[in-house]
């Protein structure tokens, strides 16, 4: 009884004193990686350079205007984009299953996602190039049509499962299970396939934002956007959840509404990025950590807009030390995400206790 | 006593050129030394004799670096000298002439009798040896015929007449049972070191007759050619080789020699970018060398890589915008295929002018480009193909053999 009282103390008390110097400071921090994302790469390009070409001036050179409109802004793009959809899928998962290990992809979309990458650059032989030759009609997207149509159907199948069943283990174990059958096909897929094309997939695995150019921007900037605006009507939600199904349901939710439109924001979410980028990793479990650690709370009406710039800036200052600034080479984003981050997330952790209290029956 | 020696030796040579003509292995009575003309292509020998040099062809190794053939009297010694990259210790193979004695200490060696009458290969840069010394007819098996262009092959196997066992690069892991029952008497493979990817280890632990060709480790692409001699070695076919691969190689230097006076040297990069990494082929790989042969301007010929690089497309950009030729575009036919994996391709002056050319002319149903397989045979055919394609004005009459212009 004592518990009940404590709980409905944590769900109707106030929004916490919001630190709007935190998120002053987070929205600097996206602006300053935003303008290094742009600035630094591997063509050494001045930054009155970058404000020139940005507003329309001539620059010294003329193939870094190219560069920067057509390469570098689309990338920056996108790595927003990403940080912010993986951050807050991330968040959602860990609250919907309230697992900490929970991420974006937990579901097992990525899994389908990678399926159909698979089957279009490991595939039949030419049947690939006559399947991509096919998705002609989608223009640039082939690729990431591929990888959309392989979430979408994992999507699909755990909607539609998700509403006969009652518990979110079982959902768990669902995805867990559409993982390994697909990954099972990839398998033999590369198991039959020849080493420059088992390169291709592997690339494709390592994830990246440099593949991204407008016209798939086009497509990606309205559905993350949708993701992102189904997410942002659902604190209050997700707040209820974090104290368990049965209290929430006492608290008037409609527990199986409310998993619906958690399962397909997340799931468009972590999708498209998925669809797009490569199978990302890292980001979507570890910034909703890192934010309930600085702002020490797990209200998500504080969480969601925190993630969202947390994974925005991640995502850029990742990008950033992946393309080596002055160095020709670069290196896959996922490498940079887990070797740079992880190191740093887990000091973070260490000196909070907040996982505790947030994930603690 | 200088003048008696002479006319002695003049009477042995004519003795010789005589025997020779008469194309018989006899013993001279007096003194007892056997002639052998040439080395057997078939069969055994029937009366070995210690003092008989049974390979009087041997072959010269100039451009390969990675193996040396040694000669003994009746066996050679091939080393592998470096199997794969990285690799820290030769393989050695006695060749050890069919009807004679093994030598005793082989130290752990595959002793294979030669010449060998069957053979396995996991690598379809075999085929075009094999095809030019007329032993296709050994073939037993391969690892796979998905990506092979070699109409024999592609015929053999449809008739079931070769055994598919796997082991290749695309073709899943070697079937040991059906090479046990199979019995060839060599298996060629190449190796990567790494003990998952590779096949030997599980060939040699069954005791089946393995042999490592690393052919494609070569960066030169007359040393590339050049293994066919090692493929020659057990078929005693040395001769034959050796006539084959000096044909290549003058007409190689021959091509090259072309290009040495040419004045202006068209700009070119290659193949593509992949969801921002783009791999360019280092300075002094094959890929490279065989460009800056046929007289082209290559932005990383400088680099002393072998390998490749991963650069970042806007540095490639940055580099190649204004080039003149965009060659080797992979999976690509044609250009909207190019387009639709990146519409940025669209801003190189290269593509814009048309000049992009892949080598991708023979292609097989399944994807599988010739350019990888007979090419690395016939490096004087691709050279031909890229002088004509950045200074059509010296061979005028040149008909493409792997590349086309994708349209």
């Amino acid at each position: 009884m004592a518990e009940e009282v404590e709980k409905n103390k944590t769900l109707t008390r106030p929004l916490p004193p919001i630190r709007w110097w935190m998120f002053s400071l987070l929205f600097l921090g996206v602006l300053i990686a935003f303008t290094a994302s742009l600035a630094l790469g591997s063509v050494d390009i001045p930054l009155n350079n970058v404000f020139r070409i940005l507003t329309g001036q001539i620059a010294d050179k003329g193939t870094w205007a190219d560069i920067i409109l057509i390469f570098r802004l689309p990338k920056t793009i996108t790595a927003i984009l990403v940080g912010a959809a993986l951050s807050v899928s991330g968040l959602q998962m860990q609250t919907l299953f309230r697992n900490p290990l929970a991420d974006p992809f937990i579901l097992g979309v990525n899994s389908g996602a990678s399926l159909g990458v698979a089957l279009v650059i490991l595939g039949f032989g030419t049947t690939g190039s006559l399947l991509l030759a096919g998705l002609g009609l989608f223009g640039d997207l082939s690729l990431a049509v591929a990888a959309s149509l392989g979430a979408g159907a994992v999507l699909l199948l755990v909607l539609l499962i998700g509403r006969r069943v009652r518990s979110p283990i079982t959902l768990l174990i669902l995805g867990l299970m559409f993982g390994y059958a697909t990954s099972a096909i990839v398998s033999l897929l590369i198991y039959f396939s020849l080493p420059e094309r088992i390169q291709t997939y592997t690339t494709w695995s390592f994830g990246s934002f440099g593949g991204v150019t407008w016209s798939q921007l086009w497509v990606m900037v309205p559905v993350i956007l949708t993701g992102l605006g189904i997410s942002y009507f659902l604190p209050k939600s997700l707040n209820a959840l974090l104290l368990g199904e049965e209290y929430a349901r006492t608290m008037g939710l409609n527990i199986k509404r409310t998993r619906f439109w958690i399962i397909l924001g997340a799931s468009l979410l972590a999708g498209t990025v998925t669809a797009f980028c490569g199978p990302i990793g890292f980001i979507g479990v570890a910034v909703p950590h890192l934010c309930r650690s600085l702002f020490n709370t797990s209200d998500h009406r504080v969480l969601l807009p925190a993630v969202t710039m947390m994974g925005a800036i991640i995502a850029l200052l990742a990008d950033v030390i992946a393309q080596l600034p002055g160095t020709q080479y670069i290196l896959p984003i996922n490498v940079v995400t887990s070797l740079f981050g992880a190191p740093f997330i887990v000091w973070v952790i260490i000196r909070q206790r907040r996982m505790k209290s947030t994930f603690a029956d | 006593m200088r003048k008696t020696l002479t006319i002695l030796l003049s009477i042995t040579i004519t003795l010789g050129i005589l025997l020779s003509a008469c194309q018989t292995t006899t013993a001279i009575e007096e003194p007892a030394i056997t002639v052998v003309v040439s080395n057997v292509q078939s069969g055994c020998v029937a009366d070995y004799e210690v003092a008989v040099d049974y390979f009087p062809n041997k072959a010269q190794v100039e451009y390969a670096q990675g193996f040396r053939i040694e000669y003994y009297s009746n066996y050679k010694v091939l080393t592998v000298l470096q199997p794969w990259s990285g690799a820290e210790e030769p393989f050695s193979y006695v060749l050890v002439q069919c009807g004679t004695p093994a030598p005793e200490n082989t130290d752990g060696a595959l002793v294979v009798e030669v010449p060998i009458q069957s053979i396995v290969t996991m690598s379809t840069t075999y085929y075009p040896h094999l095809e030019s010394f007329g032993k296709m007819d050994t073939l037993v098996g391969v690892d796979d015929t998905t990506y092979a262009y070699n109409e024999t092959v592609q015929a053999l196997a449809s008739e079931e007449k070769i055994a598919i066992v796997g082991g290749g690069a695309g073709g899943g892991a070697v079937n040991v049972e059906a090479l046990l029952d199979l019995g060839p008497d060599v298996i060629m493979t190449s190796a990567s070191g790494i003990p998952d990817y590779d096949s030997h280890p599980k060939l040699i632990e069954a005791g089946l007759p393995v042999v490592i060709n690393a052919d494609y480790l070569e960066n030169t692409p007359l040393g590339r050619a050049e293994w066919g001699k090692f493929i020659a070695a057990f078929y005693n076919l040395e001769a034959e080789a050796e006539t084959l691969f000096t044909e290549v190689a003058s007409r190689y230097e021959a091509l090259t020699a072309l290009t040495d006076s040419v004045s202006e040297k068209p700009s070119v990069f290659t193949n593509t970018d992949f969801q921002g990494s783009w791999y360019v082929p280092g300075g002094q790989s094959y890929a490279a060398l065989l460009l800056k042969d046929a007289g082209a301007a290559y932005f990383w010929a400088d680099d002393s890589g072998t390998g490749s690089i991963p650069l970042s497309f806007e540095e490639v950009f940055d580099t190649a915008k204004e080039a003149d030729f965009w060659l080797n575009v992979g999976f690509a036919s044609d250009l909207s295929g190019l387009l639709a994996m990146d519409e940025r391709y669209t801003e190189f002056k290269a593509f814009q002018t048309g000049n992009v050319f892949n080598y991708n002319k023979r292609v097989n149903m399944n994807g599988g480009m010739d350019y990888f397989e007979s090419g690395v045979a016939n490096p004087d055919l691709i050279l031909a193909d890229l002088i004509a394609i950045f200074h059509p004005e010296l061979l005028p009459e040149h008909e493409f053999v792997y590349y086309q212009q994708i349209q």
